[in-house]
């Protein structure tokens, strides 16, 4: 597997944490929300940084106690057309501010590239053999009609500056 | 019309570029079946029975001449001189070769024409009356919208893979004519109170399996708050929508679980979160692109044109075509011309390549070079002066592009079925051609009136059985091909579900049945009642009768 980096964060280097485990003293660990939604202060003062593996099933409502303490996040796509994955990011970006790394893991395509950067994800693991294609297909379309995470405005505001307007006619 | 600037040009180019990559990495063997199959999904390539099948996007139905033109073009050079034109106002290739595929993107790129998101579990194309912008009892022109709906969904970040496709109607009308309550979502413009115009939202509609007529979850929406709606509308499907199992998958089923009010409570309260982050366009872009639909420049005249009163008083076939497939335009002198695309004996739907041109150059003649498909797949010009009405229908007729049937009972709708699709379990075409031989009859025909019959292969109901006056459904009996009856759907503003009558027929027996049903509204029909009407006066025992005696 390699990692994909699509905004230029700098990626979190993790352990995931067995079930049964505590994280070692300024450790690095990943754990699913699940069990997050039961730790205690000192399980995330013992730990480095603590991010959540979030399954996309997860209803965002349970990110909202935990969200303020994750320094990263790992949306799970168990399938690439399973678009909750996107909502999950879109929330965690939108409604709980969340500025940390979102990684996306599984069977996502490279001609999602793209769509993940502008959810909002920063980074995605992907088969080594896949690189190149997703890669390629971050440099694909000049521009979208959505204002995105990524930080890129949509076609219709920017139509609408004076640069904008130059470039359209 | 909607003309594209630069910025539009760069996304359909891009993504020619980047489905052409697919192709090629396909044809060299670098992707397998199962890993592009998603990837000419979301480029409206299918795999059907015998060939490829390319659905090309006609954003809300609307064309122009030229890109009737290019259509035209298509079918001669890279298909078999014919095109379909479907219940969702798109257009489909039946035989295009897999190699062909990126040039024939390409081509229609250059006349601002794709066919992005005509497949897949994402937004498919924004349907709405074929009349918008010319039918006289318009509210407003729901054009704009759907070009503002068509932009914001157009790789959508978030919501282009849905748990199922996602279909979006908008009439502008009180005559619903865009089926809207059979949608995901329904858009019903309005005035408010206050003479503001907005939009009545309707969610949860659908045909399929499981069909169900769309509920009422706001009354007034304002227009600068739909894109943020319908943001919140899709966030919680997203979220929510089933995904274990693709029958259950559609927001139908969704909204029917939860409630419609608790959805919409959950819609309002996502919604409150987001309406005032930039998701909606600025007011200058709305105004832009209304400006592309600004009414054309056609002046007002009489009503009352001797030479067409005259022709209709000599010619029968003129006088039934002036009244069944022409109606009243906002603008006095002029008229909508519903070209139909149900000759009968023919496939409905199918034009050949010299009629696309025909209807090209007739709309550059007659029509302000527009012209719209309808969800009923029949050709509209949009914009015809009513003294250029006898020279119009001489053409139209000569090529037999003149069926005088719009409305009637043999402008069927029906699926493409075990003809074309993989799905079928029957044959539609040969039980549409059947029925409007035997109804070959224009007296009989206009004494019936308005009566729709809606024919689907499969379960999937592509055909709208569910929603037909007259529905036929195919269905597979133990390897052999059998037809049920329904009666009494609507897909208009009365909308309601067509109910199955009894047992099915074979291809024979399901004729003989539609005839009975018909020969017993004319003995029980009051005054100028209509089919529909007289159904739901009289219930479906009488018509079972008469279909399966009464032992």
């Amino acid at each position: 597997m390699v990692l994909i980096n699509l905004t230029g964060i700098q990626p979190t280097g993790y352990t995931l944490l067995a079930d049964d485990a505590l994280p070692k003293e300024g450790e690095n660990v990943a754990v699913s929300v699940e069990r997050l939604l039961g730790e205690n202060s000192a399980f995330f003062n013992t730990a480095g940084s603590v991010g959540a593996i979030v399954a996309t099933g997860t209803a965002f409502n349970d990110l909202d106690t935990i969200a303020d303490k994750l320094a990263f996040a790992v949306i799970e796509f168990p399938a690439f057309g399973d678009g909750r994955g996107f909502s999950l990011a879109v929330r965690l970006r939108k409604d709980f501010g969340f500025k940390g790394e979102i990684r996306a893991t599984g069977p996502v395509i490279p001609d999602q590239a793209l769509f993940l950067l502008r959810a909002g994800f920063d980074t995605v693991e992907v088969a080594a053999e896949r690189q190149q294609a997703f890669e390629a297909a971050l440099s694909r379309f000049p521009g979208f009609y959505q204002s995105d995470f990524g930080g890129q405005t949509s076609i219709a505001h920017t139509r609408h500056t004076i640069e904008g307007h130059r470039k359209a006619s | 019309m909607y003309a594209y600037d630069t910025y539009d040009h760069a996304m359909v180019n891009a993504r020619v570029a980047e489905f052409r990559d697919q192709v090629d990495r396909r044809m060299k063997g670098e992707l397998t079946e199962e890993e592009f199959r998603p990837l000419r999904l979301m480029n409206g390539l299918y795999l059907q029975l015998h060939a490829y099948m390319l659905r090309v996007a006609i954003p809300y139905g609307t064309l122009s001449a030229n890109q009737m033109r290019k259509l035209a073009h298509i079918a001669r050079k890279y298909d078999k001189g014919y095109g379909h034109f479907t219940t969702r106002q798109n257009i489909q290739y039946n035989w295009p070769k897999l190699s062909e595929t990126p040039n024939i993107l390409q081509e229609l790129a250059d006349v601002e024409m794709h066919a992005i998101q005509t497949s897949g579990n994402c937004i498919r194309n924004v349907t709405t009356d074929q009349f918008a912008g010319a039918a006289a009892d318009e509210v407003a022109d729901p054009r704009p919208y759907a070009e503002l709906i068509r932009q914001w969904s157009t790789f959508h970040p978030e919501f282009s893979f849905l748990p199922r496709k996602f279909k979006i109607a908008i009439t502008g009308a009180a005559e619903d004519r865009a089926a809207v309550k059979w949608h995901d979502i329904g858009l019903v413009l309005k005035h408010n109170d206050a003479g503001e115009v907005g939009f009545e939202v309707l969610a949860g509609g659908g045909m399929g399996r499981t069909p169900v007529i769309a509920k009422s979850m706001r009354d007034f929406l304002p227009i600068s708050d739909m894109l943020s709606y319908l943001e919140a509308m899709l966030r919680v499907y997203n979220e929510q929508g089933r995904r274990d199992n693709k029958y259950k998958a559609r927001i139908k089923i969704l909204v029917d679980a939860m409630g419609i009010e608790e959805y919409t409570r959950q819609v309002n309260a996502e919604w409150e979160k987001i309406r005032h982050v930039p998701i909606d366009v600025p007011d200058e872009e709305v105004a832009r692109i209304k400006a592309f639909f600004a009414p054309p420049p056609l002046a007002v005249s009489a009503d009352d044109v001797a030479e067409v009163t005259e022709l209709a008083n000599a010619n029968f076939i003129f006088k039934a075509w002036l009244s069944n497939n022409t109606g009243a335009h906002k603008v006095p002198g002029h008229a909508h011309v519903t070209i139909s695309l149900k000759p009968h004996g023919g496939i409905p739907g199918d034009a050949s390549d010299e009629q696309m041109d025909l209807v090209a150059d007739l709309a550059d003649a007659y029509s302000q070079s527009e012209i719209r498909v309808s969800h009923e797949q029949n050709l509209i010009l949009p914009h015809v002066a009513k003294k250029d009405l006898p020279a119009l229908w001489a053409k139209l007729d000569a090529a037999g592009l003149g069926t005088p049937n719009a409305g009637l009972l043999t402008d069927i709708i029906a699926c493409p079925g075990l003809d074309y699709c993989s799905l079928a379990n029957t044959r539609s075409i040969p039980i549409a051609q059947t029925i409007t031989e035997r109804f070959d009859d224009l007296k009989r025909l206009m004494d019936i009136g308005p009566l729709k019959i809606k024919i689907s292969g499969c379960i999937n109901s592509c055909g709208h059985h569910h929603a037909g006056h007259i529905g036929i459904l195919g269905v597979d009996r133990r390897g052999d091909e059998n037809y049920q009856l329904l009666l009494g759907g609507s897909g208009a503003e009365d909308a309601s579900k067509a109910a199955i009558l009894g047992p099915g027929f074979d291809e024979h027996g399901i004729v003989d049945a539609v005839e009975k049903v018909v020969a017993v509204y004319l003995g029980e029909r009051e005054d100028d009642e209509t089919f529909l009407n007289a159904y739901r006066r009289l219930g479906p025992d009488v018509f079972k009768e008469a279909v399966y005696g009464t032992d």
